[in-house]
């Protein structure tokens, strides 16, 4: 099965979630506002903050609203792709209705991940793309098209490693039934993004900077527009994204494999 | 009115029972806010830098509001009574409450109480856990008339959550989904009463409009108080505004619920 194939499935799904979206008009536009406010709250915490501040840790006012920004995209981005489908992989599985994936014309872990899309996210990634664009006018920066790409290819790598975190956290339902609201730890642990890496000291930074890729993920992307490419930050991202990738695709191909459905 | 309060102990009693049974969530829920705490420590103490205080207040009384704010919310603020309620009107399950000598409000109140009972405790387990590595960042302030103007604050906060929750429940008599209308509410809810940021490092005259509004009594009245960050004259105001906001958010919750009652069809036995 080539990559056409997974294409037409992907297409598929995809023109299935916006006729979806389109029968329940002001539900796609009640939750089109619920994340445009959510957004919102993060965006006044940093007024608020710099209303009485010149500086977080090295971060000017817009050189903090670019890395909340670019961390707003990146979540948008998730919750737009992956987050439904992944998020129902854990039910699925307690449930037993995983079942039907593996019946399906692919390999579960495409079909698991593509099935559905929120189009109510994606329409607010490009509100969070506007954040990204006014701070860097505000920074009087003038990035060229090669920073602009190197900064989507730096996204690119930072929502490989979103999507292998939520999947890595909801494979743990193959071994622990139980587990309800797990998926919420994938919340807990991106709430670190919006943070500048410059703030972190001691064991936080070893935590949150090093071993869990929570910071990392939205600062190397920002500080590439802001500074300039930087190739150790780049490799230090693209590597976390194959390590991180790796590592769950093994884990949920173990989970599978002790996968013994539910009663009926 | 014994044997009515007796009614009341009983669905407390029974709801305390039920949320036992969630204590690991509850205490899973605890620790995992120990983990916003590290993100508001981290941003706070970066915002701090240099800096003795900010809106006239110093880190440690940030810090300290944040972790009341956290033990608050375990203790007052509601969870998934909103949808809990939902449910039962969806279900038809609230018909058996339409037959029965009980008042529904009252009755889901006690539940309500008995789960913030088990979710408050556990989340003193989790900042017993955190203590400490934040004790020497925490600071309260000494006046007893903070204790007993405090006290009722936040339960006159319960009430305004709860009272708020049932509302959002109530909608269920209207629409079928409530979901997106919870989700806004909780974002307004957590902006406007003060658990993004203190509400008094808003403009002041936003500070000023803010205190009409009865998210200001959800979270941060009660809080402000007992960190330090209100004085006396203003607590006491702010009492009065609050009581009018409880008693008008019951009024409201009366009237949806009698206005709800006249739409419900109860099918099935």
């Amino acid at each position: 099965m080539g990559f056409l194939h997974y294409l037409r499935i992907w297409l598929a799904c995809a023109r299935y979630s916006i006729v979806r979206t389109m029968m329940f008009r002001f539900d796609f536009l009640m939750w089109s506002l619920v994340e445009f406010f959510w957004m919102s709250v993060n965006l006044l915490l940093v007024a608020v903050i710099y209303e009485h501040t010149d500086s977080i840790a090295g971060w000017n006012k817009y050189q903090m609203l670019l890395l909340v920004g670019t961390a707003m995209i990146l979540q948008r981005l998730m919750m737009g792709f992956f987050w439904s489908n992944l998020f129902e992989l854990g039910r699925n599985i307690r449930s037993g209705q995983f079942d039907f994936f593996l019946a399906q014309p692919g390999h579960p872990l495409f079909m698991i991940s593509t099935r559905k899309i929120d189009p109510d996210s994606l329409i607010n990634s490009i509100v969070a793309i506007a954040v990204v664009v006014y701070a860097v006018r505000q920074l009087g920066l003038h990035p060229g098209a090669v920073d602009i790409a190197l900064y989507v290819a730096l996204l690119a790598c930072a929502i490989v490693v979103h999507y292998a975190t939520v999947l890595l956290v909801v494979s743990a339902t193959f071994w622990l039934i139980g587990s309800q609201g797990i998926e919420g730890t994938y919340f807990t642990i991106f709430e670190f993004s919006r943070l500048p890496r410059e703030a972190f000291r001691g064991v936080t930074s070893v935590l949150f900077v090093y071993a869990l890729p929570a910071v990392v993920v939205s600062n190397v992307p920002a500080q590439t527009l802001i500074h300039g490419f930087q190739p150790l930050h780049a490799l230090w991202l693209l590597g976390l994204a194959v390590a991180w990738l790796t590592v769950a695709i093994f884990v949920f191909n173990r989970g599978l494999r002790r996968y013994s459905s539910a009663s009926s | 009115m014994i044997s009515s309060l007796t009614k009341y102990c009983h669905a407390f009693l029974v709801g305390l029972q039920g949320n036992i049974v969630y204590r690991w969530n509850f205490a899973f829920r605890g620790f995992s806010s120990l983990f916003h705490l590290i993100v508001v420590f981290t941003l706070w103490g970066a915002a701090y830098a240099g800096k003795s205080s900010i809106g006239g207040f110093d880190l440690g009384q940030t810090l300290t509001y944040f972790v009341l704010l956290l033990v608050l919310q375990f203790f007052i603020g509601a969870f998934n009574e909103d949808y809990q309620i939902s449910e039962e009107i969806r279900n038809g399950l609230i018909n058996q409450f339409l037959l029965k000598p009980i008042n529904y409000f009252l009755y889901r109140f006690s539940i309500f109480l008995a789960a913030r009972l088990v979710s408050g405790l556990l989340v003193l387990v989790a900042v017993a856990v955190a203590l400490p590595f934040i004790y020497h960042h925490l600071t309260l302030p000494t006046d007893a008339w903070r204790l007993w103007l405090g006290l009722p604050a936040v339960a006159l906060s319960a009430v305004i959550q709860f009272s708020i929750a049932f509302c959002f429940g109530l909608l269920t008599f209207w629409f079928l989904e409530i979901q997106s209308f919870v989700i806004l509410s909780y974002a307004i809810e957590t902006l406007l009463g003060g658990q993004v940021f203190p509400l008094d490092l808003m403009p002041a005259s936003i500070f000023r409009i803010s205190q009409f509004l009865p998210y200001y009594y959800q979270m941060y009245f009660p809080a402000a108080i007992f960190t330090g960050r209100i004085d006396r004259t203003q607590a006491i105001e702010g009492i009065g505004i609050q009581l009018f906001w409880a008693a008008a958010l019951l009024g409201i919750a009366h009237l949806l619920w009698r206005r709800g009652l006249r739409r419900h069809t109860a099918v099935g036995g």
